[in-house]
């Protein structure tokens, strides 16, 4: 396995020619691409099509061009909203741009916790793990936030998308 | 609410000798300097221009903007809202929030336009349209 070097991580990204540097995705969403659900990358993503749920990357994320993404964002290096993207959802980054004209609401973090990015499946606190049965505490954490969340505006309600913590526990 | 409550109540600052109750094309302004400092309330009709240190709540009818360098623990609302420097504290433009290279701005935010400049620092939620409006300066 080892011999296939660097090129083994670029094999999620789609090669389509749009500037992938060595080792690095580079993910492009066009106008007329649609994602729902949560999306994990190791480089950078520009999001100029449609984004229904959870965002997490490595590096760089650029939402414009009509791009519209409802969902929690969170990016290690910069995020970008320009004048023509929006963005309906907390966002967790080093580095923040919203251009002029940009549509945003959310909530903002910024700052050093961001060096550590929680993969998805790990946000589930592990503090002190042997008090109680594991599957009791589970159970409950992963019903709430399904149950508590109010749909997004815009979007259908029946279609909530499922959070993060419960990705990866159930299968 | 549109009791004038200026109250300057350390120093007495936005000396007024040569911009510090200005009017310029008409409109006034209120220029603190960088050694200058105000707590309290001001409810101000023009524009102000925070440098220094601020605390307390400025609610201003024309722009305001925090310079760079100043440190300010305010609440702000204004037409327009020019941050460079520190701000802490809740920030409603009734028309746009700029955050420049250097601004750091933690609180919660309520605009109708934002532009965040790469550099800057920005802890709070942020709530985007149309701005309730009773009048404030009367």
């Amino acid at each position: 396995m080892s011999s296939t070097g660097p090129a083994a991580r670029n094999r999620t990204a789609a090669p389509a020619g749009n500037g992938s540097d060595g080792g690095h995705s580079s993910i492009v969403l066009g106008p007329r691409d649609r994602l729902v659900g949560q999306l994990y990358v190791e480089g950078d993503l520009r999001v100029a099509g449609t984004v229904e749920g959870g965002l997490e990357v490595t590096g760089s994320v650029e939402i414009d061009d009509g791009g519209r993404v409802t969902g929690p964002v969170t990016a290690r290096d910069r995020l970008v909203v320009g004048r023509s993207g929006s963005l309906m959802g907390d966002v967790h980054v080093a580095r923040l741009v919203v251009q002029d004209g940009a549509t945003f609401s959310g909530k903002v973090s910024m700052g050093k916790q961001v060096e550590a990015p929680p993969k998805a499946v790990e946000q589930v606190h592990e503090a002190e793990p042997a008090i109680k049965p594991i599957e009791a505490v589970k159970a409950p954490e992963a019903a709430k936030p399904a149950a508590a969340i109010k749909p997004p505006p815009a979007s259908r309600p029946g279609q909530t998308t499922r959070p993060p913590e419960t990705k990866g526990r159930r299968r | 609410m549109d009791v004038q409550e200026a109250v300057a109540e350390t120093t007495p600052v936005a000396s007024a000798e040569d911009n510090g109750d200005a009017k310029r094309d008409g409109q006034r302004k209120f220029t603190m300097g960088p050694n200058d400092s105000l707590e309290g309330k001001l409810v101000y009709d023009g524009s102000v221009h925070v440098d220094g240190r601020a605390e307390g709540e400025f609610k201003v009818t024309g722009n305001l903007d925090v310079a760079q360098g100043a440190t300010a623990r305010i609440s702000i609302e204004a037409a327009n809202v020019t941050v460079k420097g520190q701000v802490e504290g809740s920030v409603t433009a009734r028309d746009k929030l700029t955050l420049g290279k250097n601004a750091r701005l933690s609180g919660d935010i309520v605009v109708r336009r934002l532009q965040i400049d790469d550099g800057a620092s920005l802890n709070g939620h942020v709530r985007m349209g149309d701005i309730e409006q009773h009048g404030s300066g009367g």
